[in-house]
């Protein structure tokens, strides 16, 4: 029996080893594709910042949040009892938040497909040396780092929401700890470096710099913090930080899903407008599903399937209260990696139509 | 260089080109001659790997461009029709663009826009948002974008539409010093810009090659006649020429104050001796006497004006 049981687990154990192998090859495939393709990935981003677009969403958007991140504060400091157990549910569990972010990925890929297709330059673009996947993963990757670029600033809440307290420091000195301190030192000379014009000699160097740095500041802050007793840095938190790790997690699957939805969208019309509010339909879908009945029986069936696809819910009941409910991981990826894909697809059909 | 056998395209029920075979040996200048309409953008795009053909092969410098199409996409520098660009972008910024996607950098990539820049006389507007460039540069922009990763086949979308005349003389001029070192396919419906810089021509019309071989070739099928023209003062009745011989056809047009006569003629046929004796006899006045020599136009016009055109039907879908 306990024989059995091993035999079993063993051979799950390498059907997963199997599948993280795989997993592993296709993503260094993709991203060796993407690097090949870095000039347009470049071009795509600072497209970005060469039209109005970018300048209004980075606005609204801060706005919106600096007002919830204020309501949220008041909350916070409110006399007598504290008002609100987990910030984060106060900031991203709320109706408004979500009808402002509605607006926010189809403005961001409305553009992507839809504008080259009007002005040509789509025939420009499919007759280089790229593949089809090249293009819409270079799009794709642009389009998502301008969305983490749009959460960048809320970063500075963060000291608030977490209630941090005054950092103490003390001069801890041993191996591990210098470890850590050398890995990101050497991370800063690398970016320092990359800013520098040295040519593809002080490129290599950086990069391997950074290399180091990373691996280094990586394994002497892990053995740092679990071995040795003193530590050179601590910062104690008033509120518990794991529900914002998992909200800024939720934050940026959801926000990859809907990016991808509108870069399909994008992919299938040839005007701007068209495709931002089909797309915005389609977001409205996994949006509002939520808010369409807020006095439905929680235990029906019909609001168990809601719920499946509601992702204010998600963030209100799951994200910002710390927890990370594997379905909704897999909802955001499946329908990302099925809109990619058909995004090339889409692509690809407008060679033979 | 380029070899396209049975090359059919269709969009949904409509054929935009049919059974389309030619050639293009190495190192030539070929022009792709056709009316609006003929099926020259779809022939190129299909060369170019935008679009894919229903049926039949095109064959790039030994790699087909279906099954080997990102081949064929590094070996040939594309120039799409009226030149589509990122109005946004600076021109060294868009040509460092276009020389990253082709997999040229660092220092290779700096000598390439250097070169292309000089070469296609765009270094005093190296620092100009493109959307601000005159149709000419935009034109010379896509040229460069080309010409960048130094490929062995140029494919030109109508390189010269758009342009004033000094500028197409200069890309004329240009094309064909290109064609030294490049093999160049370039389309075009303006018949001179053939005569002047392409080595041979191939003729479509109505998604079919009508015609394919070297501009002498065409040259004497177009010479077989030689046509006189001949102008008199006053009505003159034709019929005593009928009679000269040699004379193959004769048509009458009227023009200010006078008579024209069309005469053609066999080739070698000696008319204008016999023709101003004949004046002299009856007294006509004759005010001018001129050969004329059939051109390519002619002849195009000859092979494209054989059916009635159909109505033209909106090919370029995208």
């Amino acid at each position: 029996m306990l024989v059995a049981v091993q035999a079993n687990e063993i051979l799950t154990l390498s059907a997963l080893g199997v599948l993280l192998l795989i997993g592993l090859l296709v993503g260094l495939y993709l991203l060796v594709g993407l690097f090949k393709a870095r000039s347009l990935l470049r071009r795509e981003f600072s497209a970005y910042f060469l039209s109005p677009i970018a300048y209004v969403v980075l606005v609204l958007f801060l706005v919106v949040t600096g007002h919830l991140f204020y309501l949220t504060l008041e909350q916070l400091t409110a006399s007598g009892p504290k008002g609100v157990e987990f910030p984060m549910q106060l900031m991203l569990g709320d109706e408004r938040f979500w009808l402002v972010f509605l607006f926010i990925p189809p403005l961001l890929t409305m553009r992507l497909f839809a504008e080259e297709r009007s002005t040509g330059t789509l025939e420009m673009l499919m007759t280089a040396p790229l593949r089809d996947w090249q293009v819409v993963a270079s799009k794709y990757v642009a389009c998502l780092g301008f969305y983490v670029l749009l959460w960048l600033p809320t970063l500075a809440y963060l000291p608030v929401l977490l209630d941090l307290q005054r950092p103490i420091m003390q001069p801890a000195w041993t191996p591990l700890s210098l470890c850590m301190v050398g890995g990101m030192a050497a991370v800063f000379v690398a970016f320092l470096l990359a800013l520098l014009p040295f040519g593809s000699a002080g490129r290599i160097v950086g990069l391997v710099l950074l290399l180091a740095g990373v691996v280094g500041s990586g394994i002497g802050a892990w053995g740092h913090y679990h071995v040795d007793t003193e530590h050179v840095l601590e910062i104690q938190a008033g509120i518990d930080p794991m529900p914002v790790l998992t909200s800024y997690l939720g934050l940026f699957l959801a926000g990859a899903m809907f990016l991808a939805l509108g870069l399909l969208v994008s992919s299938l019309v040839r005007s701007q407008m068209v495709a931002a509010l089909v797309s915005l339909v389609l977001s409205l879908v996994f949006i509002v599903a939520g808010f369409w009945r807020p006095d439905m029986d929680t235990s029906s069936p019909a609001y168990q399937v809601l719920y499946f696809f509601s992702v204010p819910l998600h963030f209100s009941r799951d994200f910002s209260r710390g927890l990370v409910d594997t379905r909704h991981l897999v909802l955001y990826g499946s329908v990302a990696v099925f809109c990619l894909f058909m995004t090339v697809r889409s692509l690809e059909s407008r060679r033979w139509r | 260089m380029i070899h396209v056998s049975e090359l059919t395209k269709y969009y949904g029920d409509y054929a935009a080109i049919q059974n389309v075979s030619f050639d293009v040996p190495a190192g030539k200048v070929v022009g792709f001659l056709g009316p609006n309409g003929a099926g020259k953008t779809t022939t190129m795009r299909i060369l170019a790997g935008f679009l894919t053909a229903t049926s039949g092969q095109a064959v790039i410098d030994g790699y087909d461009v279906f099954w080997e199409p990102l081949e064929v996409r590094r070996r040939i520098g594309y120039m799409p029709e009226n030149c589509p660009l990122y109005g946004e972008m600076r021109v060294i910024e868009y040509l460092r663009f276009r020389a990253g996607i082709k997999g040229l950098h660092g220092r290779v990539q700096r000598q390439r826009i250097d070169y292309v820049l000089q070469r296609c006389w765009l270094a005093d507007v190296r620092r100009q948002l493109v959307g601000t460039l005159s149709k000419g540069y935009r034109q010379r922009v896509g040229l460069a974008d080309a010409l960048l990763a130094d490929p062995s086949v140029l494919i030109l979308d109508e390189p010269t539409a758009g342009l004033d005349p000094s500028q197409i003389r200069a890309s004329r001029e240009l094309v064909r010093e290109l064609g030294q070192q490049h093999t160049i396919l370039l389309s075009t419906h303006i018949l001179p810009e053939v005569e002047m810089t392409c080595d041979s021509v191939i003729i479509i019309h109505r998604g079919q090659v009508v015609a394919s071989s070297s501009l002498q070739e065409l040259g004497k099928q177009a010479g077989e006649q030689t046509t006189l023209l001949v102008d008199f003062d006053g009505v003159v009745d034709p019929a005593p020429v009928r009679t000269l011989p040699g004379v193959v056809h004769l048509e009458r047009e009227k023009i200010v104050n006078g008579t024209r006569l069309r005469i053609a003629t066999e080739a070698g046929a000696e008319l204008p001796p016999q023709l101003c004796s004949l004046a002299m006899a009856r007294g006509w006045k004759l005010r001018e006497l001129r050969p004329h020599q059939q051109t390519l136009e002619e002849f195009f016009l000859r092979i494209v004006g054989q059916e009635e055109p159909v109505a033209e039907v909106a090919g370029k879908k995208r």
